[in-house]
């Protein structure tokens, strides 16, 4: 019943993308608001809950990742509404990017809930494919380009990810059976894996493909040559709700890894994410358009993520995962404003804004901006703090006691060239360039709005209190 | 019989690095996943598993046949150009197969250990994938980097059959449910109304 809830106003969404009334696409955005409602729905059941059978099975953490993916989904289909106005964009590609998001909605809910690695296999790639041509929609040769591009690598990390499942689902065969695909029961026998190493190499690859996914070390720059092309609603959809489902399967994956062998998961993921971090920052500095700009500052958060996760303070992990979720498509639906006189104009960006309207969004992208450098009292400052603290007291029970202290100085001395990058930007978008008059719609500001109030949800006590019982 | 299928799986997959002609990769493919297709009918047959038996039926209806003629289609339907000449060199291509053999039979030796069986098989599935992606890096045109992402998807079924005797039933069906969305949205790239930029 309850799957049958989630998955009707994607269905819906699909059977209507095929209408061609131009009232249709009030009928589209109509779905991409009802699937809120199961979702919040969901959260009023005891968890575990089980949706279908063991292979779906909500718990508080998918829950979580759900409602947040979901309101990002709200937020792009109200941007979707202005669209038009900003860049060209027939109503056809309109209609086809609302089948693919329908399609995208199935993937990713089944990826989410899934406690099958089969079957977060099958929904992620799902929705993997899905997006392909809603890149696709903005028809110039960059993006044609950048779609065929993201369907070749995108199935190659996809099948990074497959191989990884495979190694893994050979390792726990022999004592569980058909069974070794179930998260549950891999987490509760883990000590019990007859060849831990073979479930070490196979989550290593699987990581590796995760990672490739999410434009970590070395594939940095083609998530956000991919978002460069595509409109920014596409950009906004691969930040806020693909990489959540990415990253949700890295938790999966890296709880039951931490059981095996804490040591070896810890430190192959330090290094990655600061060989990331190193490389990220350096080219947020170079970084002359928002998109890009945005699309690196992206892969730094997630892979700030991954490493709050991995160092034991989940609580950070997810606190930052939903402040990033709302903060990044936010900025990335604002760059249609923000790009309203041209690609690489950012001086004199945050210029230009008349009557409520403008002033509303001038204040609200500051805000944005601000925040996803981690300023107070913004949810990535706290997420941070606890993020940092959770690492130094690894660090301290470690066996490389300076060593860790002094790769967390040199992350944070990378953070701080991300900072003084942004800072820069943010004052030369109010400071420099010309005042030229720029036109902000109610959608888009609806969205932003949305994002507003969803990031202030985030820092109420009930919510904390939620994040920290997830895990 | 199964070792025989193998080989012929492996070695269809190194032709299709060496050729130069967009029809006569398909052809390679075709057969690449014939022996696939086979080699799962030969392995369910042997220890009566019937969900095996049923993705052999499928990978052969599907991937030997079905895919095989509907990139045909494509590539006449849009004039490609027959000749794909790869970016590796035949000389470097021929030095470089065998060492990628030998490399992933010392790198999977120490998996091969902890699987319990056949060493080849699993070292000739981890190979099949390098060669795959070898596939994929040598040629710039889209259709042969189509069937390299499509000979990677074989040689992940390879090493599913091989190493874990079989994934369960649900997650084959899955995967080749994804597979044909794979189809739909390349036809879609392939689209001639979207080709017109």
């Amino acid at each position: 019943m309850m799957l049958t809830l989630l998955l009707t106003p994607a269905l819906f969404m699909f059977l209507v993308s095929f209408l061609r009334n131009e009232n249709a696409k009030y009928l589209l955005a109509l779905s991409s608001f009802a699937i809120l409602f199961p979702i919040v729905d969901l959260f009023t059941f005891v968890k575990p809950y089980a949706i279908l059978g063991t292979y779906l099975v909500a718990d508080k953490l998918d829950t979580y990742v759900l409602l947040v993916s979901s309101i990002v989904g709200i937020g792009v289909t109200l941007a979707l509404f202005d669209l038009d106005k900003h860049v060209k964009v027939s109503p056809k590609a309109y209609r086809k990017f609302y089948r693919f998001f329908a399609i995208f909605w199935v993937g990713l809910i089944f990826s989410i809930l899934s406690n099958h690695m089969g079957i977060y296999w099958i929904g992620l790639e799902l929705a993997t494919l899905s997006t392909v041509y809603m890149i696709k929609t903005n028809h110039t040769p960059a993006a044609h380009k950048e779609a065929w591009n993201y369907m070749i690598v995108g199935a190659i990390a996809v099948s990074l990810i497959l191989f990884g499942i495979i190694l893994m689902y050979a390792s726990a065969k022999p004592i569980l059976g058909e069974e070794a695909m179930q998260f549950d029961l891999l987490l509760k026998h883990a000590k019990e894996i007859p060849s831990p190493f073979l479930f070490e190499i196979g989550f290593a690859i699987a990581t590796i493909g995760m990672f490739v996914k999410m434009g970590f070390f070395p594939m940095n720059l083609w998530l956000a040559n991919i978002e460069r092309a595509s409109f920014y609603p596409v950009a906004a959809l691969f930040s806020g709700i693909l990489e959540s489902a990415v990253i949700v399967g890295f938790f999966r994956f890296s709880q039951i890894a931490m059981e095996i062998n804490y040591n070896n998961l810890f430190i192959f993921v330090f290094i990655y994410t600061i060989l990331t971090i190193f490389i990220v920052s350096f080219l947020i500095f170079r970084a002359k358009d928002f998109m890009r700009l945005f699309s690196l500052s992206g892969i730094e958060h997630m892979a700030l993520i991954v490493l709050f996760w991995v160092s034991g303070s989940p609580f950070a992990a997810l606190l930052h995962f939903g402040a990033h979720a709302f903060l990044k498509p936010a900025l990335f639906l604002s760059t249609g404003v923000l790009e309203s006189n041209g690609k690489f104009r950012i001086p004199g960006a945050l210029r230009g804004y008349k009557g409520k309207r403008g002033k509303i969004f001038l204040l609200l992208v500051s805000l944005f901006l601000l925040a996803i450098i981690s300023l107070p009292p913004s949810p990535m400052f706290f997420s941070e703090l606890y993020g940092f603290g959770a690492m130094i007291n690894t660090a301290k029970e470690s066996n490389h006691m300076l060593g860790m202290i002094g790769a967390v100085l040199f992350l944070l001395i990378l953070l701080s060239i991300i900072f003084y990058r942004f800072v820069a930007i943010y004052q030369s978008m109010k400071y420099e360039g010309e005042d030229q008059d720029k036109k902000v719609y109610a959608g888009e500001l609806f969205a932003l709005i949305i994002f507003a109030i969803s990031l202030a949800a985030l820092m109420l006590p009930d919510t904390l209190h939620y994040l920290k019982t997830i895990i | 019989m199964v070792d025989f299928l193998i080989g012929l799986f492996l070695a269809s997959l190194i032709v299709a690095l060496f050729t130069t002609r967009l029809n006569g990769l398909l052809l390679w493919y075709a057969i690449n996943s014939l022996m696939l297709g086979l080699l799962a009918l030969s392995m369910g047959s042997s220890i009566d598993d019937d969900a095996m038996i049923l993705s052999g039926v499928i990978t052969i209806l599907m991937k030997a046949i079905a895919i095989p003629f509907f990139l045909k289609n494509i590539s006449q339907k849009f004039h490609f150009s027959q000749q794909i000449v790869p970016k590796i060199k035949v000389h470097y291509a021929i030095m470089l197969v065998p060492v990628i053999l030998v490399f992933t039979f010392y790198l999977s030796e120490p998996i091969v250990n902890m699987i319990h069986t056949h060493a080849n098989y699993m070292a000739i599935s981890i190979s099949s994938l390098f060669l795959a992606l070898l596939l994929i890096m040598e040629h710039s045109g889209v259709v042969p980097k189509v069937i390299g992402f499509l000979a990677l998807e074989n040689s992940l079924f390879l090493l599913g059959t091989t190493a874990t005797k079989g994934m369960p039933m649900l997650i084959e069906l899955g995967i080749f449910f994804d597979l044909l969305m794979a189809i739909v949205v390349i036809n879609l790239l392939f689209d001639k109304e979207e080709m017109r930029i």
